[in-house]
């Protein structure tokens, strides 16, 4: 969008700060690469000299750098004075450029112009060259980042393929004429939403309740909560509505220093949906690319899903229409927002409302869902199908967390079913994406393969899922999980070291923490997101467009897991289908210390007629 | 503005962290807590502690609103 102008300009850069000089060079050779005839004066000129300069030429423009500080306001409104009286302000504009400097304080001191030390090139181009409006515009703007663009979703490995091809038709086939009452409330829900006769949505709402647990429907009918639990009032909804368009940052910052470096999602979920609004849009400031939601743990265990705009003073926001509605009205329409549906009961549900409220991707793992988050492997996978198909149905990617592994699921039977999980996707028509643990897991410490290093171990398992298939790869859940401390800093470092070597390694995103999410006795504080979104942002600066280089033994464990990850699934490939596969422990088992949940256990039902 | 506390512009929570000069990690903890109070604070919770032989590096923090509550940078 940005229109060079035709003419190229004249103009005087004048460094009045005696030490800090550094950045009217850098404006110095970024103007004269845009084709604009230049003279740099060098720094510590008194002002007479300055201004005799001034006199000698029709100047289009006087660029002046100072750092605000004691007593140098003064002597810049005496600049601008002399200035003036000299006549240099018949013919050229000044400038002035600096830390501290406001366009505020630069018009109140008598400069055309001011800019401070966040102001970008483009803008100061688009200045000089008279289009700034426009650039402003779009730098403002962020764009909307596809995650799965530019992925084939093509298999490399013609062994691993066809297993997980026998694997998923088995699955499917099982999953034929089955029905929960999660599926079964989902499909109501479609019809309630859609629903505009008064009586046949109170039809399809007794329906509903009919599936749901007690203590949904008091809540839903009666506004009896779960403790903690209230509807956030209309004052609430105004006073946020104002706080959030009475302040409007001046400028966007970016994580990524290189196109090519991942996008940086963070976890929301603190219970209140307005204090993630708020979080999301100071991050979002600070460079996030998007957020995760996280629903309470108590919400997976009841069969239906709470109405309403609801704040909840404990762990994890309630999932609610009205709620994703309420947090896809105020953040920023670039940033992506997923929904973390394969805990519990409620997955297909779940992944309708993300879908219904806008949410851009959702959550879905039918094995970590059976093994880690305790719900009955039939159950989850007879949901998760139904939920994959709704995310297809809504355009919505769904990333697969590989975060059995912290169970202590060796990596190649976690990997293994991330695999299923992405053919699954393909069968039913949503795209999937990967998303492994990026960190010191149990089973890795255990034996000793990040005893040298963290780097080769992490690297082999993202380096092995991208020679299986073309699919996007989105480490975490967070990255460095247990590798950080209740230690800020430490934290921090960790974050943005496994932060390079993932982009080193060419991912797609990443999830990071905050520098207290190790601090489980009390909800994440924005400045503690802060410090590890500085913390990334320094790192892409630091690595740029370099890379980290793994040691040898990188190469034997990626084909170690891949050979790891072929045997598993050839196991499983030989079970009846995906849930008789967890049941078995094939993709986890006790001695690995993962076990098939029990919630929901028994309520799959099979048409009789299939 | 002039009779409005600093603390209602707390978003969420206050964090301390300095350098407890102590016997042992038991003073230390004891002194992080104390100081607490000393600062007007009430409870604070010890997020983190080390003692290393000289004293006790510690970060400390002060929930001054908690999510779902009434939030005074709101009004």
């Amino acid at each position: 969008m940005k229109q060079l102008s035709q003419q190229s300009k004249h103009i005087l850069c004048v460094p009045l700060d005696p030490v800090h000089d550094v950045g009217i060079k850098l404006i110095n050779a970024e103007l004269q690469k845009h084709g604009h005839r230049t003279e740099l004066l060098s720094p510590d000129l008194p002002l007479e000299a300055i201004v005799k300069k001034a006199m000698t030429t029709n100047y289009d423009f006087i660029l002046v750098s100072r750092t605000l500080g004691y007593g140098v306001a003064e002597l810049l409104a005496r600049f601008v004075d002399q200035m003036d009286a000299a006549g240099v302000r018949d013919h050229s504009k000044i400038v002035i450029g600096g830390k501290a400097v406001s366009p505020e304080l630069a018009a109140e001191l008598g400069f055309d112009k001011g800019f401070d030390e966040h102001a970008s090139y483009d803008s100061i181009l688009a200045y000089i060259e008279g289009t700034s409006g426009m650039v402003e515009d779009e730098t403002r703007r962020k764009v909307k980042k596809n995650i799965t663009a530019g992925h084939s979703y093509v298999f490399h490995h013609t062994e691993i393929e066809s297993l997980l091809e026998r694997i998923a038709e088995k699955t499917l086939r099982w999953s034929d004429g089955v029905s929960t009452p999660g599926i079964k409330r989902s499909r109501l829900r479609q019809g309630m939403l859609k629903e505009t006769d008064k009586f046949r949505f109170g039809a399809l709402q007794k329906q509903y309740r009919e599936l749901c647990d007690t203590e949904i429907v008091d809540a839903n009918s009666e506004h009896r909560f779960p403790k903690g639990v209230r509807f956030i009032s209309e004052m609430e909804q105004t006073q946020l509505s104002s706080l959030l368009t009475s302040h409007i940052p001046k400028h966007q910052g970016t994580i990524q220093y290189d196109r090519r470096q991942p996008l940086v999602f963070k976890f929301l979920g603190s219970g209140c949906p307005m204090m993630d609004i708020v979080h999301g849009k100071i991050c979002e400031r600070w460079g996030i690319d998007g957020f995760l939601v996280i629903n309470p743990s108590w919400e997976a265990r009841y069969e239906g899903l709470l109405e309403g705009m609801l704040t909840h003073e404990n762990d994890g926001t309630i999932t609610s229409l009205e709620n994703i509605q309420l947090m896809k009205r105020w953040l920023d329409p670039a940033t992506l927002l997923t929904i973390r549906a394969h805990r519990g009961l409620n997955t297909a549900e779940t992944t309708l409302l993300a879908g219904e409220g806008g949410a851009d991707l959702t959550k879905i793992n039918l094995v970590y869902g059976s093994l880690g988050a305790g719900t009955d492997p039939e159950r989850l996978t007879a949901d998760g199908i139904e939920s994959i198909k709704i995310a297809g149905q809504y355009n919505m990617a769904f990333d697969i967390p590989g975060n059995d592994e912290l169970s202590g699921v060796p990596a190649w039977k976690t990997l293994a079913g991330l695999l299923i999980n992405v053919m699954l996707g393909k069968k039913l028509g949503a795209k999937a994406i990967l998303k492994p643990l990026f960190c010191c897991g149990p089973h890795i410490v255990l034996n000793g393969q990040m005893q040298l290093n963290y780097v080769d171990y992490n690297a082999a398992k993202i380096l092995a899922l991208k020679e299986i298939v073309d699919c996007p790869v989105w480490p975490g859940e967070p990255i460095a999980f247990m590798t950080q401390t209740e230690d800020r800093v430490q934290s921090a470092n960790a974050t943005s070291y496994h932060a390079a070597l993932a982009a080193s390694l060419g991912v797609d995103a990443i999830t990071i923490a905050s520098t207290d999410e190790a601090y489980s006795r009390g909800p994440i504080c924005i400045a503690s997101r802060i410090d590890s979104i500085r913390a990334v942002t320094d790192a892409f600066r630091f690595m740029g467009n370099a890379n980290i280089t793994p040691t040898p033994a990188m190469l034997d464990w990626k084909e170690n897991l891949i050979r790891q990850i072929t045997e598993t699934l050839r196991a499983v490939a030989l079970a009846d289908h995906l849930p008789d596969a967890i049941n078995k422990g094939l993709l986890g088992n006790a001695a690995d210390g993962a076990y098939p949940g029990t919630f929901g256990k028994g309520t799959v039902t099979r048409n009789p007629l299939q | 503005m002039e009779n409005q506390s600093a603390f209602n512009s707390v978003l969420d929570g206050l964090d301390i962290e300095t350098y407890l000069v102590c016997r042992d990690a038991m003073e230390g903890k004891h002194l992080a807590l104390q100081l607490g109070k000393e600062m007007n604070l009430g409870d604070v919770d010890i997020m983190y502690e080390e003692y290393d032989g000289y004293g006790m590096r510690v970060r400390l923090r002060k929930y001054i609103v908690k999510p779902g509550q009434t939030y005074p940078w709101l009004k």
